[in-house]
C-alpha cells in the first residue's frame, strides 16, 4: 500500500505525491507522465489516523489510498487525492447558519425537544456533505496557476483520437446516512497530443439540494500549455425534479445520473487559469 | 417436535441432504401457518429455484409474503434467539455474495442464522436476495431470524434502488408493494441467550430498557423519528453521551449510553450493523459495541471485506471473514471503458 506520507508541518499538503516514489506511471507522452492508483477503502486503522489530523468524521467509503497524479519531468506536478480534498471540507459550522440540514430536520428537532427534558446537542458541527472545493494539489509552491480569457479548446477534445490512457478513480463517496449522496471522482484520458481530466464533486441531498464543483485539467503536450476550469454549479432539488419531463417515468434514474444533473444546474461560478512549467536550465 | 423438522423429515432433499444431523432446534414457535406437504414442496422448488438466482413469478411472491407475514406477526419486538447462531449484518443485493456468506458460514438450516437487516438496496439482485431469504424463514423459522434494517422501508426503497429492480424485473411495482407490506411486520431487534443485543442501528434515548422495545407498536412503515427510528438508524460514536448528528436528525450514542443499557439489561454485547466497516467487522466502545458488515466489496467498489459472527453453544464469537464470490456475468463498475468525456460543459 502507498499509505499516506503525513507531513511535519502543518502548512503542508496533507499527502504528498513524490513523484519519484509513485512508481512506473501508467502513460508518458512527450515529457509528461500520468500516475494513477485504485486501491480499496481505508482501513480502520488508516481511518482513525486521518479522522485525527483531519479532524471531521472521514465519508462512509474513504479511498485515501488511490490518486491520479499528472507531471512534467519539469518538476511540475499536479495530483488529486480524498485526503487533500477533505482537508478543503468546512471543520466548522452552525446547523442554524448555512450548513446543509436533511429534508426532515426541523420536524425531527422539533420533537425531540417536545418529548424530551434532556438536553441534546449537535455533535461538533461541520459540513457532512463534504462540500469541497478542491483543484487538485499542486507538486509544491512552484506550481501557481492564474487567471486567463482562454478557454479549454473543446474542438480538439471532440476529436475522436485515439485514446492511450483512460482511467476513473473515485476519492470518496458518502451516502449522507440514506438522505443522498456526495461523492467526489476523476477521470482521465491521454491522447498522443493531450490530456483532459474532469474531478467532479457531486452532491445530492434527497427533497433539499444539489452541487456540482468540477475541476477540468487540459494539457497540450507540445508546447506544455496548462489550462484548468472549475465551475460551480447548484439549484434546489425541486428546480431539478421539474426539469424531467412527464414521460420520463422513473425520476430517480434522472436524479441519480450527475451527468444529467449536470446539464440542469444553472452555473454560480466559473473560470480557467493557466500555468507554467518551470524552466529546466 | 417442532413443525420444520417434521417436514424436513417428510423426505424433502433438495434443500436439506443432511437434516438428520440437526441440532435441537432454536426458539420456540407458536404455530406454524404452513400445514400441508404440498406447500412445502412448493417452497423448496422455490428455494432451489432461487438458489440459481432465478426470480419467483409475480403471484408467487405474493403467496410467499403472505406467508411470511403470519410467521412474523408471530414473532417478538425483541425476539429470542438460542445459541448457536451465526449473526450477520447488511447484504444490500448482493446475491452472489450471500451464496459465498452460506458457504463459509455453512448452509441454512444446519447453520443458525440471524440477520439485522438492509437486505435490499444498492446491489443488483435486491429481488432475488430478499425473495431467498423471506423463503428460508418460512421453510425453518426458528433456524432463521431476519431483523427489519433501516433499508427496509417504502421510502428508502424508492430512492436507493430496490423499487426500480421491481419495475424493471416485474414491469409493475406489486412485488416492490408485497414485500415492503411484509417489511412492516419484521421485528425490530433479537436477543441471544439473554446476552447478546441485535438490531440494525444502535440505541434510542427513549428506550431504558428491553421492555420498552417490547412495548412499541412496530407494524408500520419506519417512521422519521422516535424510538422505532433510532433503533434501525444510530450510531455508535467516541464522545459520550447522546449526540445529534450534524445532519440535523439521527442520534449517536457514546460508551457511557452503551455501557449504562448493557449492565441495566444484564448484556454483555451490542451487535449492529449499518455501517461499512473495512474489515467486515469493528469493535467499539471498549467491546460494548461490535459492527458486522456483510457484503463484501459493498457496492462493488469498496473492496472490503465482509465478516460473520460465529456464536457458539458456549457464547463464545469468532469472526469469519470473507471477499467477494467471484463472479461472472455481472456488471462491472471498476473496469469501465474508455471515453469521450466531455462532461457537459
Amino acid at each position: 500500500m502507498t499509505g499516506y506520507q503525513f507531513p511535519s508541518q502543518d502548512s503542508d499538503p496533507l499527502y504528498h505525491f513524490n513523484v519519484s516514489a509513485l512508481g512506473a506511471p501508467a502513460v508518458s507522452r512527450l515529457g509528461w507522465s500520468v500516475y494513477s492508483s485504485k486501491k480499496p477503502i481505508m482501513s480502520a486503522n488508516e481511518i482513525e489516523r486521518a479522522t485525527e489530523r483531519l479532524t471531521i468524521p472521514m465519508p462512509e467509503m474513504i479511498f485515501g489510498n488511490n490518486y491520479i497524479v499528472v507531471a512534467h519531468k519539469s518538476g511540475w506536478s499536479l495530483g488529486f487525492n480524498a485526503i487533500d480534498a477533505l482537508d478543503l471540507v468546512a471543520k466548522h459550522g452552525n446547523p442554524q447558519g448555512g450548513l446543509v440540514k436533511v429534508a426532515y430536520s426541523d420536524a425531527w428537532m422539533n420533537d425531540k425537544k417536545k418529548s424530551s427534558g434532556e438536553v441534546h446537542q449537535v455533535v461538533k458541527p461541520f459540513d457532512w456533505t463534504y462540500t469541497t472545493s478542491y483543484q487538485g494539489t499542486p507538486a509544491s509552491s512552484l506550481v501557481s496557476f492564474e487567471r486567463t480569457s482562454e478557454t479549454i479548446p473543446l474542438g480538439r477534445l471532440r476529436r475522436p483520437d485515439p485514446i492511450l490512457f483512460f482511467d476513473d478513480v473515485v476519492l470518496f463517496e458518502d451516502e449522507l446516512g440514506d438522505n443522498g449522496i456526495t461523492i467526489v471522482s476523476v477521470k482521465i484520458r491521454v491522447m498522443e497530443e493531450r490530456l483532459f481530466l474532469l474531478c467532479r464533486f457531486f452532491m445530492r441531498v434527497d427533497d433539499v439540494l444539489f452541487r456540482i464543483r468540477d475541476t477540468r485539467l487540459f494539457i497540450e503536450f507540445a508546447d506544455n500549455k496548462i489550462l484548468r476550469e472549475y465551475t460551480v454549479k447548484q439549484d434546489s432539488y425541486e428546480n431539478v425534479k421539474r426539469k424531467i419531463r412527464h414521460s420520463a417515468g422513473d425520476l430517480g434514474l434522472y436524479l441519480r445520473d450527475a451527468n444529467w444533473v449536470a446539464e440542469q444546474l444553472p452555473v454560480v461560478e466559473t473560470f480557467t487559469e493557466t500555468s507554467t512549467i518551470p524552466v529546466i536550465n | 417436535m417442532d413443525a420444520d423438522v417434521t417436514m424436513t423429515d417428510a423426505g424433502l432433499s433438495t434443500l436439506s441432504p443432511v437434516s438428520h444431523t440437526l441440532s435441537p432446534p432454536s426458539g420456540e414457535i407458536k404455530a406454524s401457518p404452513v400445514t400441508d406437504s404440498q406447500s412445502y414442496d412448493d417452497l423448496d422448488r422455490w428455494i432451489e429455484m432461487l438458489m440459481d438466482c432465478k426470480q419467483l413469478s409475480e403471484n408467487d411472491v405474493k403467496k410467499l409474503c403472505d406467508k411470511a407475514r403470519e410467521i412474523l406477526s408471530e414473532e417478538s419486538n425483541v425476539q429470542n434467539v438460542k445459541c448457536p447462531v451465526t449473526v450477520c449484518g447488511d447484504i444490500h443485493g448482493q446475491f452472489h455474495d450471500l451464496m459465498e456468506l452460506f458457504k463459509i458460514g455453512g448452509p441454512n438450516p444446519d447453520t443458525n442464522y440471524l440477520f439485522m437487516g438492509d437486505y435490499v438496496d444498492r446491489g443488483y439482485y435486491s429481488v432475488e436476495t430478499v425473495t431467498l431469504l423471506v423463503a428460508m424463514k418460512i421453510r425453518h423459522p426458528n433456524r432463521l431470524t431476519i431483523l427489519r434494517g433501516n433499508h427496509e422501508s417504502r421510502q428508502i426503497t424508492q430512492v436507493y434502488g430496490f423499487y426500480d429492480e421491481c419495475l424493471r424485473k416485474y414491469g409493475n411495482p406489486n412485488v416492490w408493494k408485497y414485500f415492503t407490506d411484509l417489511f412492516d411486520y419484521l421485528p425490530l431487534t433479537a436477543l441471544i441467550e439473554n446476552t447478546i443485543f441485535c438490531l440494525h442501528g444502535g440505541l434510542s434515548p427513549s428506550i431504558d430498557s428491553l421492555d420498552n422495545i417490547r412495548a412499541l407498536d412496530r407494524i408500520q412503515e419506519v417512521p422519521h423519528e422516535g424510538p422505532m427510528c433510532d433503533l434501525l438508524w444510530s450510531d455508535p460514536d467516541d464522545r459520550c453521551g447522546w449526540g445529534i448528528s450534524p445532519r440535523g436528525a439521527g442520534y449517536t450514542f457514546g460508551q457511557d449510553i452503551s455501557e449504562a443499557f448493557n449492565h441495566k439489561n444484564g448484556l454483555n454485547l451490542v451487535a449492529r450493523a449499518h455501517q461499512l466497516v473495512m474489515e467486515g467487522y469493528n469493535w467499539s466502545q471498549d467491546q460494548q459495541v461490535v459492527t458486522i458488515f456483510s457484503a463484501p466489496n459493498y457496492c462493488y467498489r469498496c473492496g472490503n471485506q465482509a465478516a460473520i459472527m460465529e456464536i457458539d453453544e458456549d457464547l463464545k464469537y469468532t469472526f469469519l471473514q470473507f471477499d467477494p464470490c467471484p463472479r461472472a456475468g455481472e456488471p462491472s463498475v471498476s473496469r469501465r471503458t474508455p471515453d469521450y468525456f466531455l462532461v457537459s460543459f
